[in-house]
């Protein structure tokens, strides 16, 4: 049996509009989506933001009643059975709130451990184990006003697991976090991979969907256009090279110039600090790079770095959305 | 057992949050003590003038308005911090939650009917004698179980009508009036009458004033209480239709973990 099976999931969300909130509008968030997850897999869904990650996990997770179509978490069924999956599963969601921030730390964990009902004998071992797992043993005590967003978020990881759940949700678990928080926390998440626990994690960082899922479904406009490992992913590109050229400022009028030279297949840009990268897929990339030179320069543009590249996971994914990342 | 683990543990860990919250202070303690001494200095000459009525019905417009404020924001604040989804995705039913929640904010409101006693006797020197302090006991008893069965009635009805809140501020100082807290509702037009007899606060306020000044029939003390005890029973009844409706509801539209 799969950890969770999705079939034709679907969500509309109605907002309410005008004075009297008399005209509805409907947004269509996730559109009649189908995969599963294996027990004991990383699974990731990966997609821009207001593709449907958010959505499909807060459905799985029993908070969100789906429109149409059907799911089993754990072996119960989503809308019929939503009491005995939330006693097997754990969730975060990205961000700072969700957290009691004029109690410790150690308290919070206290306070749901009982909603969860963990025996007292058990939380004087658990909360000290999962301090220690997410990197917070001797801050436990300290009152969550003072924690990093970091720390925050570790906490969340720690909440999530204090009733051991079969099945665990991170919704963007790294999102805002500085570097050495987000590598931190892609460790403890590793570490909970080799305890064998089934995770589905939403990202929209594609290294991040990489370096830890086994199988990722990319999801645009609620709808999955690829499903596979990243692997798999990648070769969907393999046909494809990428030339990546430095510019110093590139107005939109440039880019759809390259955008219509023969040989070009996608172009994106991609902010690089004081420079932008415009990323150029293409069957041959070698032939493509002197038509797209002098265009630029054509254009009174600075031009610094040209490489050409094998495609990666990020541009595997730029192609299935068609857009920027 | 698990449950009442559980509202041990909100209780708990709420009050040490709200102890230290100005506001929640100033409007279970401070608040009522300000009524308890000006009633005390305006009621103080006039005949058959009880200090006791005063400190248990300023005590009460301290239980009155806790329930009625921290009620319409109990689910409020846990939606507004981020926590709603946390405690809905839980096994605990929410009800649970927002029971552990209500016993703290009586507590804190108990605790002005403690502080205005002790100033009374303490520093104004009045007699301060309970008449018949068993049966004050179960009239506090049950009152607290009315209020908190109304705080239960409050909390969904306010989260699924969020534009209900402007009520809360425009019942607090009427309830005042009509239950009776600070003068007999006997004062009060006829009319009034009916009003007073449809809330549990005023009930309390029977209650505790017979049971504390005396000089009632116990048969009106066990009106006061068979009311109570009604009363909290049908609240209990409406408050798990109304947090079912909620329920249903924020799943349907997305309202759980919206800011």
């Amino acid at each position: 049996m799969d950890a969770i099976e999705v079939f034709g999931l679907k969500r509309i969300y109605r907002a309410r509009m005008g004075v009297f909130g008399r005209k509805v509008k409907e947004v269509l968030a996730v559109d009649g989506i189908d995969f599963d997850v294996a027990q004991g897999e990383l699974f990731g869904l990966l997609g821009p933001n207001g593709a449907g990650k958010t959505t499909t996990v807060k459905m799985l997770a029993t908070l969100l009643t789906p429109t149409a179509g059907e799911a089993c978490v754990l072996g119960h069924d989503l809308v019929g059975e939503p009491g005995q999956i939330r006693q097997r599963i754990g969730f975060v969601f990205g961000g700072e709130r969700g957290l009691y921030w004029r109690l410790s730390g150690h308290d919070n964990l206290v306070y749901f451990a009982n909603l969860y009902h963990v025996p007292p004998e058990v939380q004087k071992r658990r909360i000290p184990y999962l301090l220690d797992l997410v990197g917070l043993s001797g801050r436990g005590d300290e009152k969550i006003e003072g924690y990093s967003r970091g720390m925050k978020q570790r906490l969340h990881i720690a909440r999530a697991l204090l009733h051991e759940p079969d099945l665990l949700f991170l919704d963007e678990p790294t999102m805002g976090l500085d570097p050495i928080g987000a590598r931190e926390l892609r460790h403890t998440i590793r570490n909970l991979q080799a305890e064998k626990k089934t995770i589905l994690l939403t990202t929209h960082y594609m290294f991040e969907a990489d370096a830890l899922c086994q199988r990722i479904a990319v999801i645009n406009q609620g709808k999955i256009v690829a499903l596979d490992t990243p692997t798999e992913l990648k070769h969907h590109v393999r046909d494809l090279s990428v030339v990546e050229v430095q510019v110093f400022g590139i107005p939109a009028e440039a880019v759809e110039r390259v955008r219509a030279l023969d040989g070009v297949d996608m172009v994106s840009v991609e902010n690089r600090d004081q420079k932008q990268a415009l990323l150029i897929q293409s069957g041959d990339g070698a032939a493509v790079v002197a038509p797209v030179v002098n265009t630029l320069e054509g254009l009174g543009l600075r031009v610094g770095n040209v490489v050409v590249r094998e495609p990666t996971l990020e541009d595997a994914y730029v192609r299935l959305v068609g857009g920027e990342p | 057992m698990r449950r009442l683990r559980v509202v041990w543990t909100v209780f708990y860990l709420y009050l040490k949050q709200i102890s230290v919250d100005w506001f929640v202070i100033f409007t279970v303690i401070v608040q009522p003590l300000i009524v308890a001494l000006l009633a005390l200095y305006m009621l103080r000459d006039t005949e058959g003038f009880q200090a006791i009525f005063v400190i248990v019905g300023s005590a009460m417009t301290g239980l009155w308005s806790g329930t009625l404020f921290f009620s319409s924001f109990n689910i409020e604040f846990e939606r507004w911090t981020g926590n709603l989804e946390n405690i809905v995705g839980s096994p605990t039913h929410l009800a649970t939650v927002i029971v552990g929640k209500t016993l703290a904010n009586t507590t804190m409101s108990l605790s002005s009917m403690v502080l205005g006693y002790s100033l009374a006797a303490l520093l104004f020197n009045f007699q301060l004698t309970i008449a018949y302090p068993f049966l004050f006991f179960i009239s506090l008893l049950l009152t607290v179980l009315a209020l908190i069965s109304l705080g239960l009635v409050i909390a969904p009805l306010m989260a699924t009508n969020p534009g209900a809140t402007v009520w809360a501020n425009a019942l607090e100082f009427p309830v005042y009036i009509v239950g009776g807290f600070l003068f007999p509702v006997l004062l009060l037009p006829i009319w009034t009458t009916p009003i007073s007899y449809a809330l549990s606060p005023y009930w309390a306020a029977r209650a505790l004033h017979a049971t504390s000044s005396g000089g009632v029939p116990l048969s009106d003390v066990l009106l006061s209480w068979v009311m109570l005890i009604v009363f909290s029973v049908a609240y209990w009844f409406i408050s798990a239709w109304l947090f079912s409706v909620l329920l249903r509801r924020a799943r349907e539209e997305a309202t759980l973990g919206m800011q």
